[in-house]
């Protein structure tokens, strides 16, 4: 065989070596997941080229958001991708859940990558909140506001909010803790675990031992 | 000979591409206006300012109106083509294409439709600056 370089042959091994013809069918899994982490993929980068202007403080936050949609060439685009990405990145996690479930594809031997799955889709949600404030405009202070108050209904939820509150909602401390929290802690954890999800469909072969 | 023309062009096309992205990479990390300290455009005394009606800077193309409290700078770069407006009793005309603005700098008459751009003005102890 030809020797494509380390590149395709790394992507040659992420994929089994033989599939079965009708389970590449597109109503198989519609391709959700995979979607999903497209989208996820697509935040990535257009996440890392907003934090080449985006400034984590509570005077200059909002600002520099004005500056970006107006003074930045494709700034306004980036932007949107990104709001539009994650959208997109919440709802084809949503059907790609629902897809396990309704094809039982939760049951053995694949318990473990279900509560990984899981974990996922609650820290997109968590991701998605956290991003939400960013902007410090009023949209974002109200809706993390509400959303503080619902963490408190939630038993531990006091302390949560404690830990991602200690001043007040748009004030200096807090907005830090978000903005670490958006763009290193929650995103590598997805990463992580989502690293782990696709080494278990691999793992977990099952009804499919071929894979 | 085939082979190797067909692996220039492929080359050339890659060359290309990433060409393209770097520039508009760039474009995106470091643009034109990067919030840099505006320049000192224009320096007068309070004093010298008009209790009603306009001050005329033909040479910095800029206008400082004064209508009752308010006190500001107009640009007199036409927002059409960027022809120098005349500033009339009444209004700013455009030499060039006839556009007519009103005190405030909106646009009565085109071709222009945008208002003239207003320019950042400070007030410094007895002075006042107009930044651009």
């Amino acid at each position: 065989m030809k020797n494509d370089g380390p590149v395709k042959e790394f992507i040659r091994h992420l994929f089994p070596r033989v599939v079965l013809r009708r389970n590449l069918k597109i109503r198989y899994t519609f391709c959700l997941g995979g979607l999903a982490f497209t989208s996820f993929l697509v935040l990535l980068l257009t996440g890392t080229l907003l934090l080449f202007h985006y400034q984590p403080s509570v005077d200059q936050a909002f600002q520099s958001i004005l500056y970006l949609e107006s003074s930045v060439p494709g700034g306004w685009y980036i932007r949107n991708l990104h709001r539009m990405a994650s959208n997109a990145f919440l709802v084809l996690i949503f059907l790609h859940t629902l897809r396990v479930i309704l094809t039982g594809a939760y049951r053995k031997p694949r318990e473990l990558n279900w509560v990984i799955g899981f974990a996922i889709l609650c820290l997109s949600l968590f991701e998605g909140y956290t991003g939400y404030l960013l902007p410090m405009d009023q949209l974002a202070l109200w809706a993390t506001q509400t959303g503080m108050k619902l963490l408190t209904t939630v038993p531990g939820g006091d302390l949560l909010k404690s830990f991602m509150v200690p001043d007040d909602i748009g004030q200096p401390m807090s907005l830090v803790r978000f903005y670490i929290l958006h763009i290193a802690l929650i995103p590598l954890t997805i990463l992580f675990l989502s690293f782990l999800h696709f080494y278990r469909i691999r793992k977990d072969k099952g009804a499919l031992p071929y894979l | 000979m085939e082979e190797s023309s067909r692996e220039r062009r492929r080359l050339l096309k890659r060359l290309a591409l990433f060409g393209l992205g770097g520039l508009l990479l760039w474009k995106y990390l470091v643009p034109t206006d990067s919030g840099k300290a505006k320049k000192e455009l224009l320096r007068i005394n309070k004093a010298d300012l008009p209790h009603q009606g306009a001050l005329v800077f033909r040479e910095s193309r800029v206008a400082i109106v004064r209508a009752g409290e308010d006190l500001y700078a107009l640009s007199l770069v036409c927002s059409h083509l960027g022809c120098t407006v005349n500033v009339t009793s009444k209004e700013l005309v455009c030499p060039c294409h006839g556009s007519v603005f009103n005190r405030q700098g909106e646009a009565l008459k085109g071709p222009a439709v945008e208002p003239l751009e207003r320019l950042e003005l400070q007030e410094q102890g007895m002075s006042v600056v107009i930044l651009a």
